[in-house]
């Protein structure tokens, strides 16, 4: 579980307030606002990579700031807004990237990681992505491989900054229909960033929105309570 | 994956290509030899009979430091690339080389001090080439753009070069000359009693090297991706950049500036092999990076009736229109 109280969340300066909330895993956490409010900013902190301006988060009972690198990365995947693709890396050799955290300085690969592969693979429906290389790929087969390789990373939460943004509708469903498969089915926590108001609606998901009146983080329950801050 | 695997067996001409090429490069030259002669020079040598001893004082030394100062120099690319997410980072287009040059003209110029000694050459050039590689890291954290990064490079190589120009103009005739040869490149000047220094500063880099090639392997993704997956990238960047400065500031103290491959050679490996393995790629490199420069080597011996071409002529002359290549393929 990831607890937040009294902290103010930014890049240099701080963009917004969160008075508390909590973050549960087996759920799909929606984080709305406009551009610029600092949602990327959430998840950068959540992610460890940069710190609050103020207060601290704690993560399963423990200070966020209190882990090392590569006890985070077991714990925290993030899959970014801008993937990049990288000329000469195949899918698949992008995938066992994932497993990087569990390895030692000889980096061999276990059956076991080639197996976890081969379930994202066909979890995503990127089998037969898995000899091309990652900079030929469209930007949404890419962002399906990179959260491909987030599950592959085996955590207990993760992030995704606005992961629906460069992929046509039957896509944007996938991707969400995926993400909720793997809060209920694998307990995972997972925490998206998403202008897609209206299609993450449809599905069973907690929302949360980040006011630009008050620059607080607030649980919302319906679409209508969004509204007013879009229009 | 299958498709490196199938790769892979590239290695393997090279290699033997290597082998054939240092045999005939212990062959080639004003007088002639045959194997008996090699064979001697290696285990039974005796410093009486001629032909061995221009095998073993000449031409061994010669074969020996072209497989290792191309070995060394494409590793170093490989490295500067991968830190840089740029295939047109190397460390003489980066100005690693500048930095020991600069060193090396004070030391040779000035003409003074420990400095001019061998020993305080190659330590000065091990200096330089560290302390511009830091320059150019510390550079990269806010020069974002790859075009930006090479400019500046070059940049630091004008303005080196306008310091050595002043350097050369105060200098004594003797040092001014000893000064030109060097910044031609050459692979005549080392003795066999330097061979196991330079072979062992050469391992260290290597092994050195092999341990960085998983967090290599992640590095491609990103500095931000590798924090991520758990790796603190600091002390990766400094290690490359060690390794980097190790590599390119002892070639440039006993061979004098080699351009471009650094630059050639790590692209020529990524287009073969198709791959971001780096460990088949540190294998490639040292391997295709000592066959080339033995390669050019041998060609210049061979055209050495008709012309002379300093070594660093003629990987420039090679080398600079493979790059040129490699920007339009890359614009396009």
């Amino acid at each position: 579980m990831i607890e937040i109280k009294n902290t103010e969340i930014g890049f240099d300066a701080s963009l917004f307030a969160i008075p508390e909330m909590d973050f549960d895993q087996g759920k799909v956490h929606v984080l709305l606002g406009k551009n610029g409010i600092g949602k990327s900013a959430l998840l950068n902190t959540l992610s460890g990579l940069i710190y609050p301006i103020e207060g601290s988060l704690s993560f399963d009972g423990k200070l966020l700031s209190d882990y090392s690198y590569k006890h985070l990365a077991k714990k925290i995947a993030y899959v970014r807004s801008n993937v990049k693709g990288v000329p000469f890396l195949t899918v698949d050799a992008f995938l066992l990237l994932g497993r990087y955290h569990d390895k030692n300085f000889i980096g061999k690969h276990s059956a076991e990681d080639y197996g976890l592969i081969q379930k994202a693979k066909d979890l995503f429906g990127i089998s037969h992505l898995a000899d091309k290389f990652t900079n030929e790929l469209s930007s949404g087969e890419l962002h399906l491989c990179a959260i491909a390789k987030a599950y592959v990373q085996q955590t207990d939460y993760i992030l995704l900054d606005e992961p629906t943004s460069h992929l046509d509708y039957a896509n944007k469903r996938k991707i969400y229909e995926l993400l909720g498969k793997m809060a209920s089915e694998y307990n995972k926590g997972i925490i998206i960033s998403t202008h897609d108001l209206d299609l993450a609606f449809k599905f069973p998901f907690d929302f949360y929105l980040i006011e630009s009146q008050s620059k607080t983080l607030k649980s919302v329950k319906t679409f209508k309570e969004v509204e007013r801050e879009f229009i | 994956m299958n498709s490196n695997r199938s790769n892979t067996i590239l290695l393997l001409p090279v290699g033997i290509g290597i082998v054939l090429l240092a045999l005939l490069g212990l062959h080639i030259g004003d007088i002639p030899t045959n194997g008996l002669d090699v064979y001697n020079a290696i285990f039974t040598y005796s410093d009486s009979n001629l032909s061995e001893l221009i095998i073993r004082e000449i031409r061994l030394p010669r074969v020996c430091i072209a497989l290792i100062a191309g070995a060394a120099l494409s590793i170093a690319g490989m490295l500067m690339q991968t830190l840089f997410q740029n295939p047109l980072a190397g460390p003489y287009v980066l100005g690693i080389n500048s930095g020991a040059s600069l060193m090396v003209a004070i030391g040779i110029l000035s003409g003074a001090g420990f400095l001019s000694t061998e020993l305080g050459l190659i330590g000065a050039a091990l200096i330089g080439a560290f302390v511009f590689g830091l320059f150019i890291l510390f550079t990269a954290s806010f020069l974002r753009s790859q075009i930006g990064l090479l400019l500046f490079g070059v940049m630091l190589g004008s303005f080196v070069s306008a310091i050595i120009t002043i350097l050369e103009l105060s200098s004594e005739a003797e040092s001014l000359k000893a000064f030109t040869l060097w910044s031609m490149g050459s692979l005549n000047g080392v003795t066999i009693e330097q061979l196991p220094v330079i072979f062992l500063v050469f391992i260290l880099g290597g092994v050195a090297s092999l341990f960085i090639v998983n967090p290599l392997n992640l590095l491609v993704l990103g500095e931000e991706e590798c924090r991520l997956m758990g790796y603190n990238v600091k002390r990766l960047r400094l290690m490359i950049v060690f390794i980097t400065a190790l590599f390119t500031g002892l070639i440039t103290a006993f061979c004098g500036p080699i351009a471009f491959i650094g630059l050639a050679i790590p692209n020529l490996t990524r287009m073969l092999f198709k791959t971001q393995d780096h460990k088949l790629l540190l294998i490639a490199n040292l391997l295709f990076g000592a066959l080339f420069l033995l390669s050019c080597d041998i060609l210049i011996q061979l055209l050495s009736a008709w012309i002379l071409i300093p070594i660093n002529a003629l990987t420039s002359l090679i080398g600079a229109p493979f790059v040129i290549y490699i920007l339009i393929r890359k614009i396009r």
